[in-house]
């Protein structure tokens, strides 16, 4: 029988190259790919929205989102992703598929998301300038604060979009598929070229 | 033209994919054949407002029923269909 060796990797482990990227100086934007996290889809089943939500609010302290928004917990970030659906983003193996199945069991599927999308972190002074190139919904702060999160698409790809917490400046987050991760990862540099990019991957979630 | 999802908000056409009328319903079982023809392939060529089924693939990926005017394009109405979420708008 063939040994089987499963080498894990990034699906941005060829594109990314860590580093400055485009115009030299100040680096305008700041893209990170981050790696590791544990990623669930909580979608209510027909009729037990309501038992969900419960639920959710019983396990993460909060209630989860029913609107395009991103809550944070304490060791997790809840995203909407759809109606009656959120994702559960976290780290350290809190809040795995295993562990949340018993809190939604009856009222939610679950489907593990951790290794079916890559997860960049897009910041700097000109993060929005980059990501109004590739995105038609406007992210200026006044209607796209933070928390404001988004099911959309860009370059034709569909993603999760959310502002986290700001850290120093506007930090957009972006949830994308892992075969299309490539794709957008070359998009969003060519885009970003021109204010100059700075390049890097993080072990974990900040 | 832009259509406004009823749970993301305004959004460029590029997000959603077209289906068609959203008035034919399926005919009962013993309907006919007449029935079942007319259903899958009978459509009125409307020009004036129309329903029509669009699906937000592109964002929540929820189907939608638009109410819109296909000689202006205007839209008068937009509701989810029946289904996940659906029961919540509006209320």
């Amino acid at each position: 029988m063939a040994e089987f060796s499963w080498d894990v990797r990034s699906p941005l482990d060829r594109a990314l190259v860590v580093g400055p990227y485009g115009s030299t100086g100040d680096a305008g934007v700041s893209l990170t790919e981050i790696r590791n996290f544990d990623l669930i889809q909580v979608m209510a089943r027909r009729g037990k929205a309501a038992e969900t939500a419960k639920a959710a609010k019983a396990r993460f302290g909060v209630a989860a989102p029913e609107t395009p928004k991103a809550v944070g917990t304490t060791d997790a970030t809840l995203i909407w992703s759809g109606p009656d659906q959120f994702l559960v983003l976290s780290k350290g193996g809190k809040h795995t598929i295993e562990a949340l199945a018993p809190v939604f069991a009856g009222s939610a599927s679950l489907s593990d998301q951790s290794h079916a999308r890559a997860l960049i972190s897009i910041s700097g002074a000109k993060a929005r300038m980059a990501l109004a190139k590739l995105s038609s919904i406007d992210l200026h702060p006044d209607v796209f604060p933070v928390g404001a999160a988004a099911a959309t698409s860009m370059d034709h790809t569909s993603v999760t979009l959310w502002r986290g917490r700001d850290r120093a400046e506007a930090v957009f987050s972006l949830l994308v598929f892992a075969t299309f991760a490539e794709s957008l990862w070359n998009t969003t540099l060519d885009a970003a070229a021109e204010y100059g990019v700075a390049i890097a991957h993080a072990a974990d979630l900040g | 033209m832009r259509i406004v999802c009823p749970f993301c908000g305004e959004r460029e056409l590029g997000e959603y994919t077209y289906l068609g009328d959203a008035k034919p319903q399926r005919p009962a079982a013993d309907a006919g054949e007449d029935a079942v023809y007319d259903y899958v392939y009978l459509r009125d060529n409307i020009a004036g407002v129309m329903s029509e089924h669009w699906y937000h693939g592109g964002g929540c990926r929820a189907w939608l029923k638009v109410t819109r005017n296909t000689l202006t394009h205007e839209i008068s109405a937009v509701e989810p269909t029946a289904g996940a979420g659906a029961a919540k708008v509006g209320v």
